[in-house]
């Protein structure tokens, strides 16, 4: 990375399935410690304890990470809303930026292999398949994926919902998460600060399905600084 | 003014606020960005749409908050937060953004209970606001919050402590105005539009029921909306529109008079039984609070049953009486005052009450 980032910590968190993944890397992307636990439902109760006790464990003052890297799904609304409001409150409070990458990009640059399609669940009886560079589809309860020639499948969060090869796949990406947020995030990081733009308001979770009642761009919020 | 400058942050529902709030009392600044338009739409809050807005506008409604504040940082003795209740989803995003500040800055965190923050937003003083000019609630006090979410009626002995004396056994009182407003074909949010729509009543003569509950200091308004749905039918069926056609719509003034009739309803029954309290433990004073505290009519029916009482009624102006920052921040001091901090692990409580009765 450029000289810019001093001393070159990067912090990336990923709360868009049921392991919260949190990785501490270096400048150049490389990982310095990596960890991940199973959440649940609860990220919220977990995520920023367990950051501040990484940096205690390597030796990082909250005040030299120079960027954030987290991931916008698609995945858990929960857990991805604890995310994002995580690292939009510590990239605002250390005036550092922060790139949003999508979850599903990462897993499959993590799992490496060419061909490789993800499947994520999507509620309780849908999922969606993603293949790299393109939209992600839904397929709604019961039908299966149509793979074409040469493509494989990698399954997370789809226990007794996918294949187990796939599942055993799933599994093996979800631990280099931290590791490919990194890779791909550290440029962004780098192209953000030469750009000036942090982008901090603009950074939402990434949805496949708009959630249930939502209309694509209907109305906006009202804005009162309230003082009379 | 002095004691501690407190940020504070409220996601609970459809409002992001985040504000500066002096002493618990003065406001230094205070911004809101309302979803009120988001949902209009669908006729309601729709709770994945409310999460994603508050994660949108977080970040700029924080950036509005501080600028020309006048403090910085470096001023801030602690950082309130809503932690309940609410919707789950809206209030991680603010719980999970105010947990970082404060690492990040190494301040105290605050948990406010978003109740607690409509019942503080009565010390609440505007900036430059003269402190004499405005009432300090006393103690002992009555407490009613109506909003949209809430109904109810609490005791407060001193700062802090309450006794739940009644709430609602069905829908809250905003909501009542939500539906009843949506079968007059006035719109969301019903309750500004049928404040405004009974303003224009003349005769002032029709009738909703009143559900008393006995001797209770409980309310119920499903009641009420059957009925109301039933006058409405009556009232158009006397003027010939069809049943199934929303877009054929009760005359102007069919319309004024049943919002007039139903918003009486809903103001009796408030302010009857907030009086009875109020003489019961011998209150000092009245403090009103929440979304429905800003409909006009329940204020002047409120004030006249403070004046016969000789006990003053506090209501903070309409724009505090909606969900907004600066209440949790009022509140707030009063915790961290009281030696009250949250872990880093302060989660979600979307049912958190306010206290047992
Ligand atoms: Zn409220």
């Amino acid at each position: 990375m450029s000289a810019d980032l001093k001393p070159e910590m990067i912090l990336a968190i990923d709360t868009a399935t049921t392991r919260v993944v949190v990785a501490l890397g270096t400048g150049e992307g490389s990982v310095a410690r990596s960890t991940s636990w199973e959440a649940g439902y609860r990220h919220g109760e977990t995520l920023l304890p367990a950051i501040e006790r990484i940096l205690g464990q390597e030796g990082v003052a909250r005040s030299v990470l120079a960027g954030i890297v987290v991931g916008t799904g698609p995945g858990a609304f929960t857990g991805l809303r604890v995310g994002l409001a995580t690292a939009k409150g510590l990239a605002h409070g250390l005036g550092i930026p922060l790139v949003g990458l999508s979850t599903a990009e990462a897993l499959l640059s993590a799992d490496g292999a060419p061909g490789a399609v993800l499947l994520l669940p999507a509620g309780p009886s849908d999922r969606i398949l993603v293949r790299p560079g393109e939209e992600p589809s839904l397929l709604r309860g019961g039908i299966e994926p149509e793979l074409r020639d040469g493509e494989s499948l990698v399954a997370v969060d789809l226990v007794d919902r996918a294949p187990p090869d796939a599942l055993t796949r799933g599994e093996a990406a979800r631990a280099g998460l931290g590791a490919a947020l990194l890779r791909s995030g550290v440029p962004r990081l780098s192209s953000a600060l030469t750009q000036g733009t942090v982008g901090l308001a603009a950074l939402v979770p990434e949805y496949i399905t708009l959630p249930r009642g939502a209309r694509a761009g209907s109305g906006t919020v009202a804005w009162s600084r309230d003082l009379r | 003014m002095s004691g501690p400058l407190l940020l504070s942050v409220e996601s609970s529902c459809d409002e992001t606020g985040i504000a500066l709030v002096e002493g618990g009392r003065r406001i230094v600044s205070n911004v809101v960005a309302s979803q009120v338009a988001l949902h209009a739409p669908s006729g309601g809050i729709v709770p994945e749409v409310a999460a994603r807005a508050h994660l949108r506008w977080i970040v700029p409604v924080l950036d509005e908050a501080w600028d020309g504040a006048g403090v910085g940082w470096r001023d801030v003795d602690g950082i309130a937060v809503t932690y309940g209740p609410g919707l789950a989803g809206s209030l991680l995003v603010g719980i999970n953004f105010a947990k970082a500040l404060a690492w990040v800055h190494d301040k105290p965190l605050i948990a406010v209970n978003h109740l607690e923050g409509h019942v503080y937003a009565g010390w609440l003083l505007d900036p430059g606001e003269d402190e004499s000019s405005r009432q300090e609630p006393l103690f002992p006090m009555v407490a009613l919050v109506v909003s949209g979410g809430h109904t109810f009626l609490a005791e407060m002995q001193d700062h802090l402590t309450y006794r739940l004396l009644g709430t609602t056994v069905d829908d809250a009182a905003g909501e009542a105005f939500d539906k009843v407003g949506r079968m007059l074909g006035l719109g969301y949010p019903g309750g500004p539009a049928i404040q405004a729509a009974a303003e224009r009543a003349v005769r002032r003569d029709v009738r909703f029921p009143r559900a008393w509950m006995g001797d209770s200091y409980d309310w119920s308004f499903s009641g009420l909306k059957t009925a109301a749905r039933r006058i409405v039918a009556a009232a158009r069926a006397d003027e010939g529109l069809p049943d199934d056609d929303p877009d054929a719509r009760l005359s102007d003034e069919a319309t004024a008079e049943l919002a007039w009739g139903f918003q009486d309803s809903v103001v009796d029954v408030l302010a009857t039984k907030t009086a009875r309290a109020a003489r019961e433990i011998g209150a000092r004073s009245i403090l009103l609070g929440g979304g429905v505290a800003a409909n006009a009519a329940l204020r002047q029916r409120m004030a006249a049953e403070a004046d016969a009482l000789g006990s003053p009624l506090i209501v903070p102006r309409p724009g505090l009486c909606t969900d907004n920052g600066a209440m949790i921040g009022a509140a707030g001091a009063r915790r961290l005052l009281a030696g009250e901090r949250a872990a880093l692990d302060l989660d979600a409580r979307p049912s958190l009450p306010l206290a047992k009765r």
